[in-house]
């Protein structure tokens, strides 16, 4: 008989105990459960080795081409290559990259001659996409598609561009000059004159608006950052010029000095015209202006760490010592200008220590000496780290007087400097022949020279209400022609990351400010290049994939139509505009906004744009060209489901007409074609001679009129197109990492913001060029 | 509501803070102590919930000790962050607290021609908690 029971007790074999020991249990499985949690945390990979690299270590076709790999994975990656068979061999390079010219030199050069390069341009042309600005070729964007990883380098580490491009101008005179002269072309509305006590003395930088003369608030040029010098004998102003302003200030300027104003005095005498002609051409004649293109290098560092990057980059002379027959020491005369070599090295060291550029005093502007960047240079990428040692208050409070003298500002210098430089092969040389033990490093070796080198701080944000306090702070570095690169690389390898433009966009969008504004040439360059862009993205596509923006009610979506805004919200005629940058008149702006009272009147209103600052509440994201409008009162409360109705769009018609006009003559050509082969008669003589001087990229009639009818490119009415009022639009808009939100940097009209005030609002609904959808957001004034 | 409240503010504002009209007062970030990746700055802006979690993390993760610093108005917030920790390791966690005051910088920026640049030292209270795991757990790791 079989036993069908198991258990003992009922009749089975086996005997079990009544107890279980829990502890006993886990132990005799413990090889089994140690097994289960390897195989959890450690999973099995199932990825190639150059599948598992980090993103920005990535490289195109690195599964072929070994080499791609960095050198400790090879070995492995070719012993998994074996398992699923070789790749082909590689092929021989053809024989154009084989002829390529071997003095590579010479061909840079002669691209060089269109577009100007940077001393860093062969590095960035590597590892960015390039593009063509201003007169130069500069580096847009880098390849990594690291985004993120460059804002988070600007809030948190440091973030490094090169912005050599921007042009510096010496100006030469006496205080008074200047001041009269940039009296005309600037106004005290808009803060701090050039000629403020507070720069004067050149241990800060300054900003100034700089307008067209005697047109103040209309015609602005642009932002510029000066600094005063004060050398042995007498003050030079320094301006350092945006490239795509450079060229309008320098004509400015020169016509200021060449050609005296006398048309001003026209309701004066003729005698006493004359007279005063004769006083005002020599009034400005004493001022020189030289433009100094690509005498310096000058590179941003945004970012806390970038403090710490600088000084462990940076080794500060203490005193002349060896270094006595350096060039450019032994041609200045020591005497006479003092370098303070000693003093300077104490306050450097004693502010070495602070956590982030914002803790300094702002727009500090310090000239050191310093050593070969390249002696300083680690051996492999690290991150650099502050010292731990606490700062005094004190040596933050005051700047001593002597901290910003340079001696690089004194042109010969630079020019003795750059002839004198050693390059990267003679360093190597001299390296391997003097060092006796491997990795160490003689630092005070007269052979390589000393380098003046400017310092710039830049404060970023000081509001706690706008942006996080020091948000965008950080160094400019200015360096003398031709020691770039030995500087640039080893900021890179103490862990500073590269940026591009993009980066200068995207920093300018994060602070909140406005990056090329509309009232400037500058500005409306920038827009209408951007407008041909997105045009011909628009009309790349199909048109069943097309927005239609009539539908929408979106009569410019690809440029912001300032004229016909500020038409609308007041009839006036004439064609301008100006953005806000009085102080005050801001500054009472944002108080009536946060106690909604009422806006008082003022000048020029009707022409007026106010730089604003978007924030959405809850959902959606804003993209360039988003209009602001104005809700009703009821908005506020049901705006979840405020939608813009749909809109007839009376082109459709037409433009299916257009069509199928179009197709049969297309058909009929082609018949004219075909019966024309047969007749065997080229076809160019039966068309007759083509019409001469016709861009071959050029679109023809049928598509301009097709385009016309999708886009139509005379805009008359903005303001009420929509069922919200529109105020303004949006010159920049996307997700703020600051902020954690969907924010914008736009403009609206002055007349539109006192409406709104006077209907008791203090927010404002927002619509994207592409959606039906409006969103509720905050506004603030961009002081 | 919220516009009364900032308008009270705006009434409310200490003269004592500004003492000149031709002086706008900016303000610069406070020195630091000791970074660390156990050292956590705690802010009115940031998210509590965030920073809780980023703690417990850090705590069960095998970190021996945090050190959380407030400073001024976010003292209230570290407190309340070192309590809701006390909690949530109750009786595996010791808390350690110590105040102290910290000189902050306001710079005065110059609103007309004619003055300099300036700046003034002002004093701000601050906490420093120290939140350490006690060594009955450490002994079980």
């Amino acid at each position: 008989m079989e036993p069908t029971e198991f258990d003992s007790a009922l009749g089975g074999t086996e005997l079990l105990p009544h107890s279980a020991n829990s502890l006993k249990f886990a132990a005799s499985r413990s090889i089994e459960i140690a097994a289960m949690t390897e195989s959890i945390v450690n999973p099995s990979k199932t990825k190639l080795i150059f599948q598992c690299l980090p993103v920005h270590m990535r490289r195109r076709v690195m599964s072929h081409n070994c080499k791609r790999l960095p050198r400790r994975l090879r070995k492995g990656h070719l012993e998994q290559l074996k398992k699923s068979g070789l790749p082909p061999k590689q092929k021989r390079p053809s024989r154009k990259y084989r002829r390529r010219a071997t003095n590579m030199l010479d061909e840079y050069n002669r691209r060089q001659r269109r577009h100007v390069w940077l001393e860093t341009h062969i590095w960035h042309a590597k590892r960015f996409h390039m593009i063509e600005r201003w007169g130069h070729r500069i580096a847009y964007r880098p390849c990594d598609k690291a985004f993120r990883a460059c804002y988070r380098a600007s809030s948190a580490h440091c973030l490094i561009q090169d912005i050599s491009y921007y042009t510096p101008f010496q100006i030469k005179g006496s205080i008074e000059t200047i001041k009269d002269m940039f009296s005309s072309l600037t106004s005290s509305q808009c803060g701090l004159g050039i000629c403020a006590k507070a720069y004067l003395n050149g241990n800060r930088k300054g900003i100034i608006n700089l307008y067209m003369p005697e047109s103040y608030p209309f015609k602005f040029i642009g932002r510029v950052e000066f600094i005063w010098i004060s050398n042995s004998s007498n003050k030079e102003l320094w301006l350092f010029l945006h490239p795509s302003i450079a060229k309008q200030v320098e004509s400015v300027l020169s016509d200021i000095i060449n050609k005296p104003k006398s048309d001003a005095h026209h309701e004066e005498n003729e005698a006493n015209a004359i007279a005063k002609k004769r006083k005002i051409a020599t009034k400005y004649s004493d001022i020189q202006i030289k433009v100094m293109a690509g005498m310096y290098n000058r590179f941003r560092l945004t970012g806390p760490r970038s403090h710490a990057v600088l000084v462990q980059t940076l080794k500060c002379l203490k005193e002349i010592g060896s270094f006595r027959t350096n060039d450019w020491l032994q041609h200045i005369d020591t005497e006479k200008t003092q370098l303070f070599l000693k003093p300077k090295y104490d306050y450097w060291d004693s502010i070495s220590s602070v956590n982030s550029p914002s803790q300094l005093p702002p727009g500090l502007v310090i000239g050191l000496v310093v050593k070969d960047p390249r002696l300083s240079r680690p051996n492999k990428r690290t991150k650099a780290q502050n010292k731990a040692t606490p700062t005094e208050t004190k040596s933050l409070l005051n700047i001593p007087p002597y901290v910003s003298s340079s001696p690089i500002w004194d042109t010969t210098l630079c020019e003795i400097i750059k002839e004198k430089r050693i390059t990267n092969s003679q360093y190597i040389e001299h390296i391997t022949k003097t060092q006796l033990v491997p990795g160490e490093v003689y630092e005070d070796d007269p052979f390589l020279q000393t380098i003046p080198i400017v310092l710039i701080q830049r404060p970023g944000s000081q509001d706690c209400s706008y942006k996080k306090i020091g948000y965008g702070s950080g160094w400019d570095i200015i360096i003398p022609s031709g020691y770039g690169l030995p500087f640039w690389l080893t900021f890179i390898m103490f862990g500073a990351r590269s940026g591009g433009l993009r980066e200068t966009e995207s920093l300018a969008f994060e602070m909140g400010d406005s990056y090329m504004p509309p009232d400037s040439e500058a500005g409306e360059i920038e827009d209408k290049r951007i407008e041909l862009e997105l045009k011909e993205k628009y009309f790349k596509r199909p048109p069943s994939k097309r927005v239609n923006y009539v539908k929408l009610a979106v009569p410019s979506p690809f440029i912001c139509p300032w004229n016909v805004l500020l038409k609308e919200w007041k009839n006036v005629r004439e064609e301008k505009l100006f953005v806000l940058r009085d102080r005050d008149i801001l500054h009472n702006l944002q108080n009536c906004m946060e106690l909604n009272k009422k806006v008082s009147e003022m000048e020029n209103s009707d022409h007026c744009l106010v730089p604003v600052y978007i924030q959405i509440i809850g959902k959606g994201n804003l993209t360039k060209h988003a209009m602001i409008c104005i809700p009703n009162k009821r908005d506020i409360s049901l705006c979840e489901k405020l939608m813009e109705p749909h809109h007839e769009d009376g082109n459709t018609k037409l433009r299916k007409q257009k069509r199928a006009e179009q197709k049969i003559l297309l058909k009929r050509m082609q018949k004219k074609r075909i019966k024309l082969r047969k007749k065997k008669t080229p076809i160019k003589e039966a068309n007759g001679p083509k019409p001469e001087g016709k861009n071959k990229h050029e679109p023809s009639e049928y598509v301009k009129a097709m385009r016309e009818l999708w886009l139509p490119s005379k805009i008359e009415a903005v303001r009420n197109v929509g069922s919200r009022e529109v105020m303004g639009y949006l010159s920049q808009g996307a997700f703020s990492y600051s902020e954690a939100k969907s924010c914008g940097v736009g403009y609206v009209t002055f007349n539109a913001i006192t409406k709104l005030l006077e209907c008791g609002l203090n927010k404002v609904l927002v619509r994207n060029t592409t959606s039906r959808k409006y969103r509720l957001a905050n506004i603030q004034i961009i002081k | 509501m919220g516009d009364e409240n900032i308008a009270k503010k705006k009434d409310q504002r200490n003269p004592k803070r500004l003492p000149n009209k031709k002086y706008a007062i900016k303000k610069r970030l406070p020195l630091r102590p000791v970074e660390g990746e156990n050292v956590i700055f705690v802010t009115k802006k940031t998210n509590f919930k965030a920073q809780l979690e980023k703690c417990c993390d850090l705590l069960s993760k095998g970190e021996k000790e945090i050190i959380l610093h407030g400073l001024g108005a976010a003292i209230q917030r570290c407190c309340n962050l070192a309590l809701q920790l006390e909690l949530l390791f109750s009786g595996t966690c010791q808390i350690e607290v110590n105040t102290g005051t910290v000189d902050l910088i306001d710079d005065l920026e110059p609103l007309t021609d004619d003055v300099d640049f300036g700046a003034q030292v002002r004093h701000s209270s601050s906490v420093h908690i120290r939140i350490f795991r006690n060594a009955v757990l450490g002994a079980n790791k």
